[in-house]
């Protein structure tokens, strides 16, 4: 796994239309939703020493995998409410961009899925293909309908995720921590 | 329609609503999603076979012969799990965590040995809501906690006055609404790829499959038959469509197991099932 900036490959994805891609919070949004008492974020571009890298490493038990870390530290007038963290995760079959808002004590307040992407796209096969399977579907009382879809298959493992909120939890208790 | 996800239960969970709303009620807005996704991290506090605290944990722990007071939800999760198990003669078996254990898809509690035993009724509901423990098992909720977590979500949404919504939690997922939602079915041996879409309306549908297990045809599956303990391998998928999202998920295991998509324990559930 390595840190990819994702919402960009998102916003080229849901142009081309053929790859399944979902937005769900802008970081402006994710901001809004983890911290609405906020009045002010101050971004910040973390960069991790050696040592702390191994700090991270001990308490994750996960490879600290990136020097830097992008931050945002929310604000009510001058008291620090907690950090956004952003982070991206690429699975088997998945592309997942998140953040993850930590309190002040490092402890983890809310995680939010940012960006999902199918890493080989969702393609739509075309109406020929898809025949074969709806005598199936009429045996089972179900209508083949069209327009925007949830998908329905097999549990995606979200393990990449949680190592993901983990090693950030970890960020936090050696960088973060007030 | 704003959507919202987060990972629980070991996978990501997307709540969507659609409603139309009033720029003003954000706020109210927010209340929705956090209510849901609130009543979905209990599901996980109570029902996860990893903390050592929940519910599951702790039935896990307990020796034979104990009675454990649980709480409602996860007491309502074992009556369903039990009514399915005895629907099917048994092919639906939450004693089967000792099999995934040694395949490696569960981790080793921290409790004393266990071997899955076969159409062994290990477990019991007493009169009071209590779980009476009769023989020594170790149960995972794995194959249907993630539906009843989704209904429970979807009564949140619905206490707040959400009156059109999808809680999709990896491929099960419950609509509510007059308006049709189209779901995706992915195509079990392209799993990047959609097999066919179906519109579900004021119903739940769970899918299951072994494509994200990794796995392939020969390999193993997280699905068991609790008939036999072994694992349902091969690249087919396996939808029900139900009335409760908690029943769907735990009948995909029965479809899965019997290779049967007309199986008598679907009717008795007012369940539908199509193989893929």
């Amino acid at each position: 796994m390595k840190p990819l900036h994702l919402a960009t490959l998102a916003a080229t994805a849901s142009a081309c239309g053929s790859a399944f891609a979902t937005q769900y919070l802008t970081v402006e949004q994710a901001q809004r939703v983890m911290f609405p008492e906020a009045t002010r974020f101050a971004y910040s571009y973390l960069q991790l020493s050696p040592e702390q890298m191994r700090g991270v490493e001990k308490l994750s038990g996960l490879p600290a995998r990136s020097v830097n870390w992008r931050v945002f530290a929310a604000y009510r007038g001058d008291t620090l409410l907690g950090h956004m963290v952003l982070d991206d995760v690429i699975g088997k079959f998945e592309l997942i961009s998140y953040a993850v808002g930590v309190n002040p004590d490092a402890s983890i307040r809310q995680v939010e899925i940012l960006v999902y992407r199918e890493s080989h796209g969702f393609e739509i096969k075309s109406p020929a293909w898809r025949r074969q399977f709806v005598g199936k579907t009429a045996q089972s009382g179900l209508a083949v309908g069209d327009g925007i879809a949830n998908i329905s298959g097999a549990t995606l493992s979200c393990t990449h995720v949680t190592d993901g909120v983990r090693r950030i939890a970890a960020v936090a208790q050696v960088m973060l921590k007030k | 329609m704003m959507r919202r996800a987060q990972p629980w239960l070991g996978t990501l969970v997307e709540i969507a609503i659609a409603d139309m709303v009033d720029v003003a009620d954000v706020a109210v807005l927010g209340a929705c999603f956090d209510s849901a996704f609130a009543a979905v991290a209990e599901v996980h506090r109570l029902m996860s076979f990893h903390d050592p605290a929940s519910d599951v944990s702790r039935i896990n722990r307990a020796p034979a012969g104990e009675t454990l007071a649980v709480h409602a939800h996860t007491h309502e999760v074992l009556r369903a799990a039990l009514s399915v198990s005895e629907a099917s003669g048994g092919i639906f078996d939450i004693a089967c965590a000792p099999r995934l254990v040694s395949s490696g898809d569960l981790p080793l509690p921290d409790a004393a040995h266990v071997e899955h035993v076969p159409l062994r009724s290990g477990l019991s509901l007493d009169a009071v809501g209590r779980v009476v423990k009769r023989q020594p098992l170790w149960i995972d909720l794995g194959g249907i906690a993630k539906g009843y977590a989704v209904d429970l979500a979807i009564e949140a949404l619905k206490r707040h006055g959400v009156r059109r919504a999808c809680v999709n939690a990896g491929g099960d997922l419950r609509v509510i609404g007059a308006l049709s939602y189209p779901a995706r079915i992915r195509a079990p041996r392209s799993p990047g790829q959609m097999a066919l879409e179906l519109e579900v309306c004021d119903a739940a549908l769970a899918t299951s499959a072994n494509y994200f297990s990794g796995r392939d045809s020969s390999a193993g599956s997280v699905l068991i038959d609790g008939r036999n303990g072994q694992p349902c391998a091969g690249d087919f998928s396996v939808s029900v469509r139900a009335p409760s999202c908690m029943l769907a998920d735990a009948l995909t295991k029965v479809v899965a197991a019997s290779g049967d998509a007309g199986h008598a324990a679907l009717a008795q559930f007012d369940a539908t099932a199509f193989i893929i």
